[in-house]
């Protein structure tokens, strides 16, 4: 059922070898190619869209949910919507992701929309990874967009990765926060030759002692593009910061915004950034322990983006 | 041994500011297996003779020779995988890196148990630490005590330390002079350390007083005693010139 190239893919978006324990659905080319519920995970398809709903039981405990999406299939363009229900109390992990395999010259795409219904006290840790592989010329595109909405005392912790391989790419994630919740976003993107990645974060701080946390770290080679905004809303007495950081190689160029609103007067906003290469001292160091400077230099950035 | 033969560095004019001398035709042999400590007053050059040596800086002109191979044009990584190691005053602060991650490019190996078993000979490093990312979160000290760490992970035959006591705690200070010491004789490693600290000039078998970029004094300790004897004012303030009390030597 699962051919060297969907293996390869899976390994490459979920550390899957094969198929996943626990509930999962897999999607290939648009169309679904497993599924698999359990006690407490319900995956049905979605009443309106392309897609699909996934109702985790309040009081789900420690289970995981995989949900990786491969392509495979030139000129293909997969758009899917997808709504998880994280019941009151739960804590579970969900790893999603998407990998491409472009072998031809016509372009390939997924745009996956994410909403995340993380209800009171619920906690949950997402995982997403996009990736594109292949020896064709086809353009791959990924545009993944996140909508998370926080009850009171949720909390989320959203890991999202693209390293390498995607052309384009145009991502957007928006949060809105009710009273107590915690988000935490970590979003790492490399690009490379003339690949373009695009980022827009809106997160609205709307319930007192709520707190978010978006963190990027984004590496750029050859002459790609990236472009990242980040817009923090706070309505209510709460927390609020941005940390981006882009490391520039070769000619890339970075436009970084990150953006801070107070709508109330006990918010506390910060945020870093930075644009830059690679300092000299991190080199130095790394070479005066022994690696060739081309050795430092991937070390370092290897780290960065972990 | 490491031999400095005539060694010069001038520091570019910058800015309108005119090109200085900073390490002014500087010869000098370390023996093998010798403790030497460095000293002399804020901006005398021992940082730069250091890095000159790792091949940080560049030598203008002179020579450097380790064990008689001319090390002059290797670089920073050749002169690394030659045998000499060096713990910076200032310690490069990274984003994601770990100590785990220094600690095991300086030992050429991940394996768990090996850098337990280094983080234990270095004895003054949480095994904590480990996991740490090397950051601007690191207090001073911390930082000192991995950038030393990853000295020791090199098993260099020339170790430099570049102020490896600044911000280390008073109880850690004897602990990190006896590993050195017991590094030195152990291994037979040459230990060069730049401190101003009386403990750490205390335990060197000899002493450099460095000043304009020139090696103002050179002596094995029970001469150099005179230097050490009055810890409230310098006696060397007619070699040294520097300012009153500049904390080189107190
Ligand atoms: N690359 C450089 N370009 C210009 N000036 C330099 C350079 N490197 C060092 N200097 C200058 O050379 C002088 C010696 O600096 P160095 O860091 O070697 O002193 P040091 O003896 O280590 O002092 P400290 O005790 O404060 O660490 C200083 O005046 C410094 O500003
Ligand atoms: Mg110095």
């Amino acid at each position: 059922m699962l051919d060297a190239i969907d293996k390869e893919l899976l390994r490459s978006v979920a550390d899957l070898e094969g198929i996943p324990k626990g509930a999962y659905n897999i999607r290939k080319n648009g169309k679904l190619l497993g599924r698999e519920v359990s006690a407490n995970i319900e995956i049905d398809a979605h009443p309106d869209q392309e897609g699909i709903m996934v109702r985790i039981a309040p009081g789900t405990i420690n289970e995981s949910v995989h949900i990786p999406v491969i392509l495979s299939q030139a000129g293909l363009h997969d758009v899917v919507y997808n709504t998880f229900i994280i019941g009151e109390g739960a804590d579970v992990t969900i790893v999603a992701g998407c990998g491409i395999h472009c072998g031809g010259s016509k372009s390939e795409g997924h745009e996956g929309i994410h909403e995340f219904r993380v209800e009171k006290n619920a906690r949950v840790r997402y995982v997403e990874k996009h990736v594109a592989i292949g020896p064709g010329k086809g353009k791959r595109i990924l545009n993944p967009t996140t909508r998370v909405f926080m009850a009171e005392n949720a909390w989320a912790e959203m890991e999202l990765t693209q390293l390498g391989g995607v052309d384009e790419a145009f991502r957007v994630n928006e949060a809105t926060l009710s009273a107590g919740s915690s988000l935490m976003i970590s979003e790492r993107v490399m690009t490379e030759g003339d690949q373009t990645a695009s980022s827009e974060n809106r997160l609205f701080l709307e319930g007192d002692g709520s707190r978010a946390n978006m963190v990027s770290r984004s590496v750029l080679k050859g002459t790609s593009r990236q472009d990242l905004k980040v817009n923090l809303v706070a309505k209510a007495r709460c927390f609020g910061h941005i940390e981006c950081d882009a490391i520039l190689m070769d000619r890339a160029i970075n436009k970084t915004m990150p953006a801070l609103e107070a709508l109330h007067s006990d918010a506390e906003l910060t945020h870093e950034a930075s644009i830059g290469k690679i300092a000299d001292d991190q080199l130095m160091k790394l070479m005066s322990l022994g690696l060739d400077y081309d050795d430092a230099v991937n070390r370092i950035i290897q780290a960065f983006l972990k | 041994m490491l031999e400095l033969k005539d060694l010069t560095f001038t520091a570019p004019e910058d800015d309108g500011a005119p090109a200085r001398t900073i390490i002014d035709h500087v010869s000098y042999t370390f023996e093998k297996g010798l403790f030497y400590a460095v000293t002399g007053p804020n901006g005398s050059g021992k940082t730069t003779l250091a890095k000159l040596v790792m091949g940080i800086l560049p030598a203008e002109s002179g020579k450097i020779l380790l064990d008689g191979t001319d090390i002059t044009e290797f670089s920073i990584s050749e002169r690394s995988r030659a045998g000499i190691a060096y713990g910076f005053q200032n310690s490069a602060r990274f984003k994601g890196t770990t100590f785990r991650d220094l600690l095991s490019i300086a030992a050429g190996t991940d394996d768990e148990e090996e850098l337990v078993r280094i983080i234990a000979r270095v004895g003054i490093c949480s095994l904590d630490f480990l996991d740490k990312p090397v950051d601007a979160k690191l207090s001073g000290g911390e930082i000192k005590k991995i950038e030393l760490a990853t000295v020791i992970a090199r098993n260099p035959r020339v170790a430099i330390y570049d102020e490896p006591d600044t911000g280390i705690d008073l109880w850690t200070i004897e602990p990190m002079v006896d590993l050195l010491k017991r590094e030195q004789e152990s291994f037979g490693t040459t230990t060069i350390v730049v401190s101003h600290n009386k403990t750490f000039l205390e335990a060197a078998d000899r002493l450099l007083l460095i000043k304009g970029g020139k090696i103002a004094y050179e002596g094995k300790l029970p001469e150099a005693d005179s230097l050490l004897a009055d810890l409230s004012a310098c006696n060397y303030t007619t070699i040294c010139e520097g300012e009153d009390n500049a904390g080189c030597y107190r």
